[in-house]
């Protein structure tokens, strides 16, 4: 009954402390998200746009791909195409040995995550250097991230000091000032950037008509990373494109608001071709992406612009975090993603939901998370990962609403569960939703019988 | 992976083409360019400082900095730069400039981003130095990222530009905003009348 989401929340649950504190922290990134779009009057219709520029471009992504690549080509840059998460290692392992780097540095990339691109390099002799701030934290505690914006927002100051002692980048014992954090991180990192020999980025928008690669931060780290190394590789998924500044702007309006509920990010930069001296590679990944198109049902969730609106509006993810979800991308889009992805491997996150839809009001691109979560619910069974206690209890649901003379005698005898004791009907193993809620009464008489004799009257 | 076995894969999983929409949106506009992008810069943690184009610019920032020692800047008219992206070494070389002076070519009055095309070698001096001036022409701000993306252009012998708003910042300790993650710890917007 239970499902692994389940099970993990119940362990997170256990500190209540840091669980309020993670479903305050995401639901005040929702408020200010939601003080930027009242903000703009015309809201509503970039979302409309959004979603619309995003359906053409992905139903006509081979024509923008080809254009993409053809403008990329041009200037010199080496395009690359992965198939799956291996070839992208592959080949990013191989442009690095070409070049004889030993260390590269690196901004967030979600996709790296999908294909588990550090794990990779690190076998293979690499030192790969997280820059972001908060991804720095995670791979020196060797963890990953929960969060696709805020990846280490559920690591206290204390443990970040704590960690920077060890790792020698803190030299004041105690200090868990976040400011001062920072800047010992700062301190640290200009040293990787000096020494690296390769620097690598996602990619958050690939402009088609004109070859840009649009990688947006906060910190910088995307253009330290690529303005001292003499190699910059971008890996990035196939979806990821628009066709043009037009429609670019009104995804740069809608991106940050949505995500941080900040008017923009501090850095929005534009590579289109190598600096001087240095080269440039793409790596464009399929990873199945080709195939989810096919499916009719949920092909819109390629639109994603992984902003996280989604995830800080969840009442489920707020309350259960990123740790609950077997997926690496959590919350209601990671739940999609998943099912996309592999849906035997990853159904048990469909449970996370109380299809309050909120999601779905908040999506940038109006891919509609929370609904596509209640259409994967309805396919369960042909997946084959249909729970077979609920399909008994339907079975069961439905001979009663079929038969309304067993109905009636049925209810007639319904209040009798009042005199079940109270332990077994909160049974875990027995009834997984009597956690936390007390069983109802029955009436006696049922509303069947008070309304007959209430039209008697 | 061939590039055409995809193409093909995707134009055979594509079951029904979107028509491109039309976009005809009128951005946020406001009735004073100047007050709603100073206070945006602000807002995001800059500073917007007014001169005239005849002032003493040179002047004007070694006041703003005054504890500044190391200016770089490949801009023909600042001369208080010890170090010139365009003839530097290496980017390496730029570590340690205390304050990169450049050029903007685009202000945004909705989110404080100045788009700053590459007009030098190096193009480190934007983020690599401790704090950065970005100087304006006030003819350059434009409402929206619309009007924005309508005008920026790229230098074609470098094909690489970036809008910065504000400082570097981070808030990835608890939520805790600190100015200078990686690069600039402050930037000064100077708007030439």
């Amino acid at each position: 009954m239970s499902t692994i989401h389940s099970q993990r929340a119940h362990e997170v649950l256990q500190d209540k402390e840091k669980v309020s504190r993670h479903d305050q922290t995401f639901w005040s990134v929702r408020e200010k998200r939601d003080a930027m779009a009242s903000a703009v009057p015309e809201w509503e219709q970039l979302r409309d746009l959004a979603s619309a520029i995003k359906r053409h471009t992905i139903t006509h992504l081979a024509d923008y791909l080809e254009q993409f690549t053809q403008q990329l080509e041009s200037r010199g840059v080496i395009v690359h195409w992965a198939n799956d998460a291996q070839e992208l290692n592959e080949m990013v392992y191989g442009i690095l040995e070409t070049h004889k780097v030993t260390k590269m540095v690196k901004s967030k990339s979600m996709l790296t995550e999908e294909c588990h691109l550090n794990e990779y390099l690190i076998a293979r002799g690499i030192d790969v250097v997280e820059t972001d701030l908060g991804e720095r934290i995670l791979q020196l505690m060797h963890s990953a991230p929960a969060h696709i914006v805020m990846p280490a927002i559920h690591i206290t100051r204390e443990q970040v000091g704590q960690l920077f002692e060890e790792k020698d980048i803190s030299k004041e014992q105690g200090n868990y000032d976040p400011t001062y954090l920072t800047q010992c991180a700062r301190q640290s990192l200009r040293h990787e950037f000096m020494e690296a020999g390769a620097g690598l980025t996602g990619c958050n928008f690939g402009v088609a008509k004109t070859g840009d690669v649009v990688v947006c931060t906060n910190e910088g780290n995307a253009d330290m990373s690529t303005s001292v190394p003499k190699l910059h590789i971008v890996t990035m998924g196939i979806e990821k494109l628009v066709p043009d500044y037009k429609s670019l702007a009104v995804f740069q309006r809608l991106l940050c608001r949505s995500a941080t509920g900040q008017p923009t990010t501090t850095y929005t930069s534009h590579f289109r071709q190598a600096r001087p001296g240095a080269e440039m590679h793409v790596v464009l990944l399929d990873n199945d992406r080709s195939e989810m198109m096919a499916n009719t049902q949920h092909w819109e969730t390629l639109k994603c612009i992984r902003c996280g609106a989604c995830m800080n509006t969840c009442p489920v993810y707020r309350r259960s975090t990123g740790a609950s979800y077997t997926y690496f991308i959590p919350g209601p889009i990671g739940v999609d993603l998943g099912m996309l992805h592999d849906p035997k491997r990853y159904s048990d996150n469909v449970s996370a939901c109380s299809l309050c839809m909120s999601c779905d009001e908040v999506c940038p691109v109006e891919l509609k998370p929370g609904s596509q979560i209640y259409d994967w619910r309805q396919s369960l069974e042909s997946i084959g990962s249909a729970d077979p206690m609920k399909k008994v209890m339907s079975q069961g649901m439905r001979f009663l609403f079929n038969n309304p003379s067993v109905y009636t005698s049925v209810l007639r005898f319904a209040p009798l569960a009042n005199i079940v004791p109270d332990a077994m009907t909160r049974s875990r193993k027995l009834n997984a939703w009597s956690v936390g809620h007390t069983m109802p009464q029955f009436a006696k008489p049922s509303f069947h019988q008070w309304w007959k004799k209430q039209n008697k009257k | 992976m061939k590039k055409e076995d995809l193409l093909q894969k995707l134009r055979q999983n594509t079951k029904e083409q979107y028509d491109m929409p039309d976009i005809n949106i009128q951005g946020l506009t406001y009735p004073d360019l100047f007050v709603q992008f100073r206070e945006m810069t602000e807002t995001v943690g800059g500073k917007v400082v007014s001169a005239r184009k005849t002032d003493d610019i040179n002047q004007l920032v070694r006041n703003l900095y005054p504890e500044a020692k190391t200016f770089a800047s490949s801009l023909p008219y600042i001369n208080i730069a010890q170090k010139n992206p365009d003839t530097v070494t290496d980017a390496t070389d730029l570590n340690g400039t205390d304050v990169g002076i450049v050029e903007g070519k685009v202000g945004v009055a909705e989110n404080g981003c100045i788009w700053i095309p590459q007009t030098m070698k190096e193009k480190a001096v934007c983020f690599i130095s401790e704090y950065l001036v970005i100087i304006i022409d006030r003819q350059n701000l434009v409402n929206n990222m619309h009007e924005a993306y309508a005008r920026i252009d790229m230098d074609e012998q470098y094909n690489f530009g970036t809008f910065i708003s504000g400082p570097s910042k981070t808030a990835d300790i608890e939520q805790a905003l600190v100015m200078g993650a990686q690069a600039a710890r402050g930037v000064t917007v100077i708007v030439l009348e």
